[in-house]
């Protein structure tokens, strides 16, 4: 299994933990992940809300750069996950708009030819990959420990679009935490957006939306998993705000999958998790 | 405040309406499952989609142009799941956000960050520095994005050209 891999801006210089975990773990599942050359930002998600055929181009620049290496693009944000899905099926069903598009392609020598297709890293790890695979790869076990998945809006919503999975029951995340031993929970406001994306418009609304989560995830549970480098920011430094810190640990999806495959903390970037995953790492079996 | 349905609010709302995704605007029936589910509006008592899709049916531009109240929305797609009648408020806001644009009222920070993507291909300052703390974390260098394609792109379409004209 061969893919373009799309780290996306925040992950390639704000978080090597989430890049180093999701690497290893995808060698270990066999998952070979190649860079895109040339490859940029996706074009935020907040581009296309501004200017809808110039978000298409900028996301289409990238999808034409996986199209010339012949593979499907993984990502692991949830911004990317939208911004490219959407551009990739919104050109790939209106020729019109696609021959437009690839007029303004042509200033960076590119065009879109709709060969290709994209998916977030944990679909490619249930629907490719598979979760008896995964779980034949599991040396050690959470048992006991029980973990809270935070979604994210834009690996589901738009339903018709991402078409990825029920966006008001999403098991994908949950399902990828029980192969690790650990038992996946239900909480209240599960599927709450973090806010991330107004972070720049009104910092303390993203730490209250953040926080609210972080402590009704630590009356029913004991760590956060993330599949967004947005949504793992808010819920890791919401924290560090408060005088008294919650201390819930935050972790990337691949991280605790590698904990349980026998990976080592530095090769899953551990140390660079701002929350101490310390309660998460007593708990490890075996 | 008396409100005046105006040929130029008239104007404005065809605008809006125009734009695809928001289309359905003249469907709402005003129920509030958008703001009673939106993130946002549980803590920032100005931002209402119910009332912003009230506003613009009575084109009332200059109320939903005031302040970063467009810019508030997180695009979770909450209201858009949710709304019974498919309306599709995050597409309201976005429409606006384009008239915003258009009219040289983009949010500083947005135009910061536009012009950031133009420049350097990526929202943040991805070089050498970077590289060194990578290579520390035995990663790869990250892809060096062709700026000079992104950038013409972006101009090719004529919004960069709006972006930095805007000078709220």
């Amino acid at each position: 299994m061969k893919y373009a891999f799309f780290v996306g801006c925040t992950t390639l210089s704000r978080l090597p933990g989430y890049e180093k975990s999701a690497r290893k773990v995808a060698e270990k599942l066999g998952v070979e992940l190649l860079d895109m050359p040339g490859s940029g930002c996706c074009g935020t998600t907040y581009l296309e809300t501004l200017d809808h055929k110039t978000g298409l181009a900028v996301a289409a620049r990238n999808i034409a750069i996986a199209e010339e290496m012949g593979l499907d693009v993984v990502t692991i944000c949830n911004g990317c996950t939208e911004v490219l899905t959407k551009a990739n099926r919104e050109l790939k069903e209106n020729p019109k708009l696609r021959a437009e598009v690839n007029e303004v392609l042509a200033e960076a020598g590119k065009e879109f030819k709709g060969t290709v297709e994209v998916k977030h890293y944990v679909r490619m790890l249930k629907e490719d990959v598979g979760l008896d695979a995964i779980q034949e790869k599991m040396e050690k076990s959470f048992r006991g420990l029980k973990v809270a998945s935070h979604y994210g809006c834009h690996m589901l919503k738009p339903k018709e679009i991402l078409m990825s999975d029920d966006p008001e029951n999403p098991t994908v995340l949950d399902d990828l935490v029980a192969t690790t031993g650990a038992e996946p929970i239900d909480y209240p406001n599960k599927l709450e957006c973090c806010a991330g994306p107004v972070m720049g418009v009104r910092e303390n609304v993203t730490w209250s939306v953040g926080l609210d989560k972080v402590k009704t995830v630590k009356q029913y549970g004991d760590a956060l998993v993330t599949a967004c480098p947005f949504c793992y920011l808010t819920y890791e430094r919401c924290q560090l705000m408060q005088e008294e810190n919650p201390n819930l640990p935050v972790l990337h999806i691949p991280q605790l999958l590698g904990l349980a495959m026998g990976l080592d903390t530095d090769e899953l970037g551990i140390g660079h998790n701002k929350v101490p995953s310390t309660v998460v790492l007593e708990r490890l079996e075996g | 405040m008396t409100i005046t349905v105006s040929r130029e609010a008239k104007e404005f709302r065809r605008k809006v309406m125009e734009t695809p995704g928001a289309e359905k605007l003249m469907r709402c029936y005003q129920c509030g499952t958008c703001t009673a589910d939106c993130p946002i509006a549980k803590r920032v008592p100005e931002f209402r989609p119910r009332q912003i899709a009230r506003l613009v049916m009575y084109g009332q531009k200059e109320r939903l142009m005031e302040g970063d109240l467009l810019y508030l929305c997180a695009g979770c797609y909450t209201c858009y799941e949710h709304c019974p009648q498919e309306v599709h408020v995050s597409e309201i806001v976005s429409a606006l956000r384009r008239i915003s644009l258009d009219e040289g009222h983009l949010l500083p920070g947005f135009k910061a960050l536009m012009e950031g993507v133009a420049e350097m291909g990526y929202i943040y300052e991805i070089d050498e520095f970077e590289n060194e703390m990578r290579e520390d974390d035995g990663l790869p260098p990250a892809p060096v994005p062709d700026t000079d394609g992104i950038e013409a792109v972006m101009r090719a379409t004529g919004f960069l050209g709006k972006v930095e004209a805007s000078t709220r």
